[in-house]
């Protein structure tokens, strides 16, 4: 079969899927899970052949797999197109968004006690939402996908979260909407702009990118602007430092699936939205707010890492840690070069990976005691011999424990700010750029303290159990979660080992952005004068 | 032949990894209770390949290293990297370049495989001992795979030739620690032992990890090996680099490889001496150096074959082999030298210090092990070839001895019951007589008595200290006198060594010295001569006061001992044999200085790539130096007769007690309070601090936003209450609007709406 059609058949799967979901409500729970299981292997199963197709080099230049529909027909004056497609930025996600739907689905298993159907209909069609922004060409598809994946979640927290459910669930809506409503004027500024500039309008993701590469927006106070406009919606779904408060509550309010998946995919979508827009169409704009972006990810960084270390509740502790991880994942980003690019994209799996896997963990720690209060549990370890090993796997690859996967992307992102603070040669940002680079360096120590702070607090030590449970018998994993969490500590392990594998599928296209960035960067600040008219410098520009 | 060793390279670090999987996967149900075999077998077999590994790197010249790819973990273009200025008098192909390949390989080479060998041996006699130790513990599968992944990390760790790699197994090391530290995760105590022993050396770490980048922004590579360049990978997205690049050489050198290593393209000033402490601060973490050498001690907590394991031949050894490997990054810093020689010192007068007072047998080892771990960094800290070599050969003298004494020690601690207490037992010689035997033969060693290894080992490296001493002072004279006959221009060259009896053909690495520095590390030197001397001391009266407060006095046994206090199973007893064996005669047998002058071990060492460069031309070992071997002797005979004054002879415990209440003794007791200095000034701040942006984050960051999102909700509020409904109202808002809109249309009405407000105003304020 043509990947075109494979691409558009593993998106639509999910979407089936949960129509389909709907009318077997009646049927009862166990008809539901199930259908809800065979759709999530089958949509897996697609995407891993997918995966398996993709050219082994990684060149695959606008896009691989692709299939075009013209929305509004080929008449219209609107070009914009029902056009998906992969390239090195968004396989692995699109990958790692149908794995951890598998992993959604297992957990929620015995966890979810009403309104199955509509439930696992909620999740397919979140998977739908997300397969679907990592595979759009087009602008407005993009747009759609993008906030499509809100209203799944949005119900997902309200319906079957904890206590704070509806609290937590507004406050994930209006603040991301807000930030959202910011970028897609952006997203609508830049295709007006390359319609001005080249007579005929297109909202083709690639045709506008090799286009505002060649005629970058001017003056270049519009293209700051643009920036962050994009910035808007992209940094709070990161979320970046100082933008992060709506995921602790969200996290802890979620069910488990929803952590799973909010944790694991959604804050991605946040980082890929920089690579793809702010990087590669605005590469002027992104060299110029480089130093300024990396200041507040390393701040998110240490910031996370600090406010983990005095968590009690579990779940708020990996949620904190998340804005510490996707930290790196911007200083790679911005760090505006190969390593950093390539190590930050691969953290965006390897986060997703691993604390995906972590909050399935903390999902069935509650599901036994009731609780997620570190100072309730303690020597889990004897009790629990297999929830303890995967956490403390999962832990060691959260930490960035050399062999599994968080290192192989954790130390890309760190030589990529070191080659930009020590290699690039401009002497002004660089000595703050060493800073920033060391104190990367430093949250990576802060990191391992305080995950195996909470590991050795439940795992080891004294057995202590709520004393609700204490007389009961709590049983160990049981097979459908050790199958949940298996595929994952795999490909911790892979990952870890043989990171190349991974890492030169996606090469090829993320060296184009950066080859671009470089550009801009080397070029220095544009003259500004010329563009601006006003005599103000680009970093005086910033400060605005 | 080539493939054999190629085989047999690979097989060294895959069979103690093949073993633990085999034990992970078939221990809980299968093995059981026969967990250890695939272990014993997998070291045994490992342990041989090491030796014929060495049998062939024996018979190879000079610089000899072999490296073996099997593939490429991760390879990023140098798209992004911007080449940097060239730097004069150092050859095009030197120059930093961006592209970072790092291969999974491993190296051989004389330092590898002498650290190969030793490790596997040890490990082995460990594991064998184990089995009768560990007999009967529910984690016996567990152990067993814990220690079969520690010694794969291990090898590993000698065994790669790139920084990327070395920080993985550097990792890894710690991690295997972790687990086997806290293996008894029960007891409180051993859990936070292990996340002490893990939190302190990321703090090392993190030095490790900036030094390592910093390597890579100093000199574009991560390797130590030099690379043939392939021209298929060369970079195709950078226009400019790859222009710049055409000429260069086929090879992309490494760090320590020998195409940097001859044209000695190192940097030094600021940035050669940051890399070195980084890295320094890094091997501090792992091998226990000031200040980060507080967790060796808690380490105890682990069982007692983990403690010799850990203590003897992994882990800790680690940081001292890292060091000799990056002799030539050193050796480009004549002041990184002196602080590792410095740092090597102080460590072991404290350590040595504190284990004068402590009452805990393991603990006295412990504090010893991080003591005569800082003799082997003052060895390293000499930068000449006497001292390094002197270093590592300290390094595996002592992993014999220590070995020794902590599988020693562990017997006394399974036939007590568990009890290591000094205070609850004594006069165990009659009840142990194997264990004391080893024990006795494992102290004298420690104390460096003649003829045993310990001996030749810290005479090696106190006779480099002293050479190196004197080395910098006729240096210093030489350069005086070249001032004085006027030709004060030529000491910028080598010149002025040419009248001075030239040994060696290669580079004078003092030439490069300044006068500061000449003076400066002569003084220093000297000084760290005669603070080690005082070192040596201290160990041979600690050494024996913890031999005769257990196996000398009467007979106690503790009451945990139950009546089944006897000699250890044979199983145990052998290693410890072997053991004994090893720590009474290395040391004559890889020191020949006293029968023909030379040095087997010394000789076997420089064939190196890492110490064929400028450290070549410096002293070597060889030569037996009568003057320190007699003060050495001397001090440590004084160092137990003092201990035999203490605590053998009748009497001696009132003295003691006179020596008990001074504040020196609490200061030692309580080692110096440095945990509870760090406790103080490091994890509580930063506990404080983290619970105090906890609470910013959830008032102040989150209460911004909250008090932003209800902003719309105010308005709306604000907006509602207009409307009433009442029509007037209406009609009246719509006359006022309509008025305003005019007003404002309308500049200059606008101007008069102002003064006339501004009147209003005025006037109503008016009194």
């Amino acid at each position: 079969m043509d990947t075109g059609e494979l691409l558009v058949i593993t998106m639509g799967l999910p979407l089936l899927g949960a129509v389909l979901l709907a009318g077997l409500a009646r049927r009862g729970r166990t008809a539901v899970r199930s259908g809800a299981l065979v759709i999530t292997l089958l949509t897996l199963v697609l995407a891993l052949v997918i995966a398996w197709r993709f050219p082994g080099d990684g060149v695959v230049d606008d896009g691989w797999g692709v299939s075009t529909v013209a929305w509004l027909g080929t008449q219209s004056p609107w070009d914009i197109q029902l056009s998906v497609g992969l390239d090195g930025l968004g396989l692995w996600l699109f990958v790692l968004s149908a794995l951890l739907m598998f992993t959604a689905v297992l957990v929620s298993w015995e966890s979810i006690t009403h309104d199955e159907g509509l439930f696992y209909a909620m999740l397919l069609l979140l998977e739908c939402g997300c397969l679907g922004v990592f595979a759009a060409r087009d602008v407005i598809l993009f747009y759609v996908f993008f906030e499509f994946t809100l209203i799944p979640l949005f119900f997902l927290i309200g319906i079957w979260g904890s206590e704070q459910r509806q609290y937590a669930a507004r406050k994930f809506f209006v603040y991301t909407l807000a930030g959202s409503v910011l970028t897609f004027l952006s997203l609508l500024a830049i295709v007006v702009w390359d319609a001005q500039q080249s007579g005929r309008m297109t909202f083709s993701i690639p045709a506008l990118t090799s286009s505002l590469q060649l005629q970058p927006i001017r003056p270049l106070a519009w293209q700051l602007l643009v920036f962050w406009g994009l910035f808007a919606g992209f940094a709070i779904k990161v979320p970046l430092f100082p933008l992060h408060t709506w995921l602790p509550l969200a996290h802890v309010q979620a069910p488990t699936a929803g952590s799973v998946f909010l944790a694991g995919i959604l804050l991605k979508i946040g980082t890929y939205g920089f690579v793809r827009f702010n990087l590669a169409m605005l590469p002027e704009a992104s060299a110029i707010c480089m130093p300024l972006m990396l200041s507040l990810a390393v701040a998110g960084v240490l910031y996370g890492a600090l406010v983990s270390l005095a968590q009690q509740d579990i779940k708020r502790l990996i949620a904190y840690s998340s804005v510490s991880h996707l930290g790196y994942c911007m200083l790679g980003l911005f760090a505006l070069n190969s390593a950093g690019l390539q190590g930050a994209t691969l953290q965006m799996v390897n986060h997703g990976i691993s604390t995906g896997a972590l909050f399935a963990l903390v999902g069935m720690l509650y599901e036994r005691y009731h609780t997620r209060e570190i100072r309730e549990l303690g020597g889990l370890a004897r009790r629990l011999p297999w929830l303890a090993f995967f956490l403390v796997v999962f832990t060691f690859s959260s930490i960035g424990l050399p062999g599994l996967n968080g290192f192989a992307g954790e130390l890309l992102i760190l030589l990529g700010i070191f080659q930009r603070a020590w290699g690039s040669g401009s002497a002004v940002a660089a000595t703050s750029l060493q800073v920033i680079a060391v104190l990367a360096v430093l949250g990576v120590v802060l990191g391992a303290w305080y995950m195996l702070w909470m590991v050795q607090r439940v795992l080891f030590g004294p057995l202590r159990e709520p004393s609700a449970v204490a007389g009961h018998a709590v049983h160990d994993l049981t097979r459908r979660e050790i199958v949940a969490l298996a595929p994952l500590a795999v490909l911790v392990v892979w990952i870890g080992v043989q990171p190349g594998y991974f890492l030169q599928r996606m090469a090829p296209t993320l060296d184009r952005v950066v080859v671009v960035a470089q550009d801009a960067l080397q070029q220095g600040p544009v003259d500004p004068r010329a563009t601006l008219g006003g005599g103000a410098t680009a970093e005086q520009l910033v400060r605005r | 032949m080539n493939d054999w060793i190629r085989l047999l390279m690979w097989l060294v670090p895959a069979l103690p990894l093949a073993a633990a999987v085999t034990v992970a996967a078939l221990g809980p149900r299968v093995l059981r209770g026969a967990s250890h075999w695939p272990v014993l077998i997998a070291l045994a077999t490992s342990c041989l390949a090491s030796l014929l590994l060495l049998g062939h790197v024996r018979q190879q010249p000079v610089g000899f290293e072999r490296v073996e790819s099997y593939w490429t973990w991760a390879a990023v273009g140098a798209a992004g990297a911007a080449p940097q200025d060239a730097e004069p008098g150092v050859p095009d192909a030197l120059h930093p370049r961006g592209d970072l390949v790092v291969d999974i390989a491993l190296r051989l080479d004389t330092l590898t495989s002498v650290m190969l060998t030793m490790v596997t041996f040890i490990s082995f006699l460990v594991a064998v001992y184990s089995v009768g130790y560990m007999r009967g513990d529910r984690g016996y599968w567990r152990f067993f795979a814990y220690i079969a992944l520690f010694v794969f990390s291990m090898t590993m760790l000698v065994s790669v030739s790139n920084f990327v790699l070395l920080f993985v197994f550097w990792e890894a090391v710690g991690v295997c620690s972790y687990l086997l530290i806290g293996f008894w995760y029960q007891k409180p105590a051993a859990a936070a032992a292990g996340k002490k022993a893990f939190l302190v050396n990321r703090v090392g770490d993190f030095g490790f990890m900036l030094g390592v980048f910093l390597i890579w922004t100093t000199y574009g590579s991560m390797n130590y090996h030099d690379v043939p360049r392939p021209a298929a990978t060369a970079v195709v997205f950078d226009a400019a680099a790859s222009a710049g690049q055409t000429d260069a050489a086929a090879v992309q050198p490494g760090v320590l490889g020998a195409e940097r290593i001859r044209a000695q393209a190192y940097v030094g000033g600021g940035t050669g001496f940051a890399i070195c402490m980084l890295l320094l601060l890094g091997a501090c973490g792992k091998s226990a150096q000031f200040p980060l050498h507080v967790w060796l001690p808690d380490a105890m907590e682990g069982p007692t074959p983990v403690s010799a394991l850990i203590h003897a031949a992994t882990m800790v050894t680690a940081g001292v082999y890292m060091v000799a490997r990056c002799t030539p990054l050193f050796g480009a810093s004549p002041e990184a030298q002196m602080v590792v020689a410095a740092v090597g010192t102080f460590t072991a007068l404290l350590a040595g210090l504190i284990a004068l007072t402590q009452f805990d047998l393991k603990r006295v080892l412990a504090y010893s092990t991080v003591s005569q771990l800082g003799f082997m960094f003052l060895g390293l800290g000499t930068g000449t070839l006497a001292g390094i070599t002197g270093g590592m050969f300290h390094l595996v003298t002592h992993a014999f001895f220590k070995a020794l004494l902590f599988l020693s020690a562990g017997s006394v601690m399974h036939a007590m019951g568990n009890v290591i207490d000094m205070r609850q037992f004594s006069g165990l010689r009659k009840l142990m007589p194997y264990t004391f035997a080893t024990f006795l033969i494992g102290s004298l060693a420690l104390a460096g008595i003649a003829p045993l290894s310990g001996f030749w080992s810290k005479d090696a490296i106190l006779a480099a200290v002293h050479g190196k001493a004197h080395v910098l002072e006729e240096a210093l004279d030489a350069r005086h006198e070249l001032l004085a006959s006027g030709e004060a221009k030529a000491f910028r060259t080598v010149a002025w060594m040419a009248d001075a009896p030239a040994v060696h053909a290669a580079p004078d690495v003092l030439a490069a010295w300044s006068e500061v520095q000449l003076e400066r590390g002569a003084r220093l030197y000297g000084l760290l001569y005669y603070t080690a001397v005082f070192v040596a001391f201290l160990t041979s009266v600690y050494t024996f006061r913890m031999l005769y407060l257990t196996f000398y006095g009467p007979l106690r046994v503790p009451a945990a001992a139950g009546d089944h206090a006897h000699e250890s199973p044979r199983v145990m007893v052998v290693p410890l044999v072997i053991l004994a064996v090893g720590a009474a005669l290395a040391g004559l047998w890889m020191d020949r200085s006293y029968l023909n002058g030379t040095h087997p071990f010394a000789q076997l060492l420089e064939a190196t790539p890492s110490l064929t460069g400028a450290v070549a031309g410096t002293e070597a070992l060889g030569a037996f130096h009568f003057g320190p071997a007699a003060t050495s002797t001397a001090v440590a005979l004084a160092g137990i007769a003092l201990a035999s004054g203490l605590y053998l002879a009748a009497g001696g415990s009132a003295r003691r007690e006179a020596v008990g209440g001074s504040i020196w003794y609490r200061l030692s007791y309580g080692k110096f309070y440095l945990d509870e200095v760090y406790d103080m000034l490091v994890v509580r701040p930063l506990a404080g601090l983290a619970w105090l942006w906890a609470r910013a984050d959830d008032a102040v960051v989150d209460g911004l936003v909250d008090t932003v999102g209800r902003l719309p909700l105010v308005l709306g509020r604000v907006l509602r209450s207009l409307q009433t409904g009442l029509v007037q109202f209406y009609a009246l808002a719509m006359v006022v609007g309509g008025l305003l809109l005019l007003l404002l249309s309308d500049p200059e009405l606008t101007g008069r709406m102002w003064t006339w407000l501004g009147g209003v105003w005025s006037s109503g304020v008016r009194p």
